[in-house]
């Protein structure tokens, strides 16, 4: 059987990490093919060397059969390879039908009018819907990941690269995400999926690569494996268990919203009159599909938007704030915590080095109100330690970190200080098995000493898993599960879209 | 006071095509992601490139000397932004202080008198390019491979380059075309006046850029911009050393007007955020 994809012994160095260490790949056509890991193994640089994004330092490259050596990744198109980055690569500034076709224009003078109706034929063939001459700004993160998709289909991609592809998406996104790779292999695509989440690699592919520190650990078909011995080979020993719910009630409330309205990026309500309590140490998930209003309602609870009616206390002891025009700085002081939604925007300055970014957002808070300088190292230690951060020097620019390396760090910064109120958004986004369930089980410990968090996340499994109560947003508008069906995954996932 | 229409839109016309040009560098430049605060040190020295050149070459050859220099005083700020990825506004202010002295400089090396008369091309054929060129730029931004491109790496330059879009040719071809319209802007100022003064361009370099920021980072509507300034300067020159209701304004004061026309729409009017995302990032 001749393989679309032989990657020979890559081995690629980044300053004193060694990213790569004669990792080897090789992928049948027509069939999806599942790389998987922890953080820092090394998936997205081997996925990049075949891209043409990153050149190794040894090893080879052969694509049906022909040996290949990228200076970029114009080349690696033009050899049939199609990459989806994590982070997508949709320009906002450019209209959808742009998007599709920048790169790989065909002529000179644009044909627009030809371009959209093949744009149209190829959005027809995968059951999606555009407007192309929208800015692509305007996408949903599913919206996204389907001109992605196309994208790849436009130039015509024999090899089709998608790096957590489903990261943003609901679960009903990404059952269609891979019904639509599905398609693709079966008509001779050769897909290679980058991925955290095992259901999908049982549910839909073929074979499954293991990567562990940059080495090569296992490949074999998925048929021939199961969850718990695939998740054993990824973390290299035994998984850190669940951390228990708690099923204690009857504590008093921390934080009480009333009839809050938020207004969104456009003007529009985007949170509608919502109520609810969180309880003095309960952790609990907001569900919903992404926008639907869980951006707006985190930034009134953390005080970067003013609510348009409607109020929030925060009750500490015997003392009742009133948090709904509080600046943010105070609320910090009172004890929240925040893991922001967009780590590069909103938690780290990737310029700075860990050491610096270990105080922001801290600055005001014991012990760094008194710290300054190199003073703060040792502090910087303990956030890089608690969640195994894997880095070079303290010194070293956050640039240098992979993006779940980074999320590590963001998500200590927020436990260690004594949080009062932890707000998590997708806490575990780009984080392996493992260190999801050392946050959760972080987070579940302050939880057991009178901390209270709220955890958005895309994924209801994780909410299902880890939380002591979900509730869900849908539209802006907010609603609870029925007692009974508090943990019914059907039940939630209807309240979701909609349907009582 | 009374202002005289046939002069006024004359005066206007002329006043503003040396903006146009200069603001549709600045596009060319800045909608690559290239922040070009040095238009007017590009300008100045493409002038006095068009000056000296043509009292030895004569007039087409003075302008052909122009294009050179303005293209490779564009390419030098290429070459430190992108290769050497020098902050693009320090190295902005070190091409213009550059322009100022060696211009300066070059001038005593000139013999007196250099320009006879006879020896330039005719100005309409500048202005008729002055307006022409946003138009074209325009039409060329939406419906051209380049056009896109030159949009797709002044969003994001990382991106760009994950479509095999490589922003490093893409930003030398676009300040190459920088190069050439401050050239012509340069040569217009020259072909006015048959002269060469010290900082002769006098900040429309500066007012270029305001222009293309009010205009969005969009040709066609700089070009209204560059209008509107050429009309202040135009109403400014007719109105110095009159009288407003009796009373007696200084010439100083009429000679603000351009200027504070520029700040208060930079201040006012820029409304939404058009500014390409990707301004500055290498």
């Amino acid at each position: 059987m001749s393989y679309a994809v032989e990657l020979i012994d890559i081995s690629k160095r980044y300053g004193t990490v060694q990213a790569l260490d004669s990792v080897s790949l090789k992928v049948k056509q027509g069939s999806i093919h599942a790389v998987v890991g922890e953080n820092g193994a090394g998936k997205t640089t081997l996925m990049k060397a075949l891209y043409g994004a990153m050149h190794p330092d040894s090893g080879t490259i052969d694509l049906f059969g022909k040996r290949h050596t990228f200076a970029g990744s114009a080349q690696a198109i033009e050899a049939g390879v199609g990459m989806v980055s994590q982070h997508y690569g949709i320009i906002g500034e450019l209209s959808c039908l742009e998007n599709l076709i920048v790169g790989s224009e065909g002529s000179g003078v644009l044909n627009l009018k030809g371009a959209e109706e093949r744009a149209n034929e190829l959005a027809k063939k995968m059951g999606f819907e555009f407007d192309w001459k929208a800015e692509a700004s305007t996408l949903s993160p599913a919206g996204a990941q389907k001109l992605e998709i196309l994208k790849l289909l436009w130039r015509n991609s024999q090899i089709m690269i998608l790096d957590e592809p489903t990261a943003m998406l609901s679960p009903a996104d990404s059952d269609a995400l891979f019904e639509s790779l599905s398609n693709l292999a079966k008509e001779g695509a050769t897909i290679l999926v980058v991925t955290h989440r095992l259901p999908e690699v049982f549910g839909y592919c073929d074979e499954v690569t293991v990567l562990r520190g940059g080495k090569w650990i296992a490949a074999m078909p998925v048929a021939e494996t199961d969850p718990e011995s695939l998740a054993k080979a990824i973390v290299g020993g035994e998984l850190v268990q669940r951390p228990p719910l708690s099923t204690e009630t009857g504590a008093p409330a921390l934080l009480t919203v009333s009839d809050l309205s938020v207004k969104g990026p456009k003007g529009n309500l985007q949170l509608k009159n919502c109520s609810f309590q969180i309880r003095k140490g309960e952790l609990v998930g907001i569900a919903g599909v992404d926008g639907s209003g869980q951006r707006e309602l985190f930034q009134a609870l953390m005080g970067t938007t003013r609510p348009v009616s409607g109020s929030i206390r925060f009750v500490q002891g015997a003392t009742e704030q009133d948090w709904t025009n509080l600046p943010t700085r105070e609320r910090l002081k009172q004890g929240l915590r925040i893991i922001p939604e967009d780590r590069l925007a909103e938690a780290v300055i990737e310029e700075w080095s860990l050491i610096e970014n270990a105080t922001l957002g801290l600055q005001r808070i014991p012990p760094f109100d008194k710290l300054s300088g190199n003073a703060v190292e040792p502090e910087a230690l303990k956030i890089a330690d608690l969640f195994n951060t894997k880095r070079g020097s303290l010194n070293d620019a956050m640039s240098g970190l992979s993006g779940g390396n980074q999320q590590r760090f963001v998500a200590a910064r927020a436990l260690l200080y004594d949080p009062a109120l932890v707000l998590a958004f997708q806490p575990a986004r780009g984080l392996d098995l493992n260190s999801t369930a050392r946050v959760y089980s972080k987070i579940r410990e302050l939880c057991d000493t009178g901390t209270s968090a709220l955890v958005v996340s895309f994924d209801l499994d994780e909410l299902l898993e880890y939380c002591d109560r979900i509730v869900v947003l849908c539209s802006g508008e907010f609603s609870e599960p029925k007692p009974d069906e508090g943990r019914d995954r059907d039940a939630i996932g209807r309240l979701m879209v909609g349907a009582k | 006071m009374a202002l005289d229409p046939v002069q006024l839109a004359i005066s206007t016309v002329t006043l503003s095509a040396p903006l146009a040009l200069a603001a549709i560098a600045g596009y060319m430049s800045e909608r690559s992601g290239v922040i070009n605060i040095a238009l007017e040190g590009k300008m100045l020295t493409a002038a006095f490139a068009c000056f000296a050149a043509s009292t030895y070459l004569g007039a087409v050859g003075g302008i052909l000397v122009a294009l050179v220099v303005g293209i490779l005083f564009s390419l030098l700020h290429w070459y430190s932004t992108q290769k050497l990825k020098i902050d693009p506004i320090i190295s902005g202010m070190a091409l213009n202080l550059i322009a100022v002295g060696a211009t300066n400089f070059g001038k005593e090396l000139l013999p007196p008198d250099p320009i006879a008369d006879g020896k330039t091309l005719p100005l309409q054929l500048f202005y008729v390019l002055a307006f022409a060129v946003p138009f074209a730029m325009m039409v060329w931004s939406a419906k051209t491979r380049g056009g896109l491109r030159l949009r797709a790496v002044g969003s994001d330059p990382d991106k760009a380059r994950l479509v095999g879009v490589n922003p490093l040719s893409v930003r030398f071809s676009a300040l190459i075309v920088t190069g050439v319209l401050t050239g012509l802007a340069g040569s217009l100022l020259v072909t006015e006046t048959r002269n060469f003064t010290d900082g002769m361009t006098a900040g429309r370099g500066y007012i270029a850029l305001a222009a293309l920021i009010l205009g969005g980072w969009r040709p066609v509507p700089a070009l209204l911009a560059t209008i509107l300034f050429g009309f202040a300067s135009a109403v400014q020159i007719q109105l110095k050393g009159t009288e407003l209701a009796g009373a007696n304004i200084p010439s100083g004061v009429w000679s603000m007007l351009p200027y504070l026309v520029t700040l208060i729409a930079l201040a006012g009017f820029v409304g939404k955020q058009r500014t390409p995302g990707g301004l500055g990032k290498v």
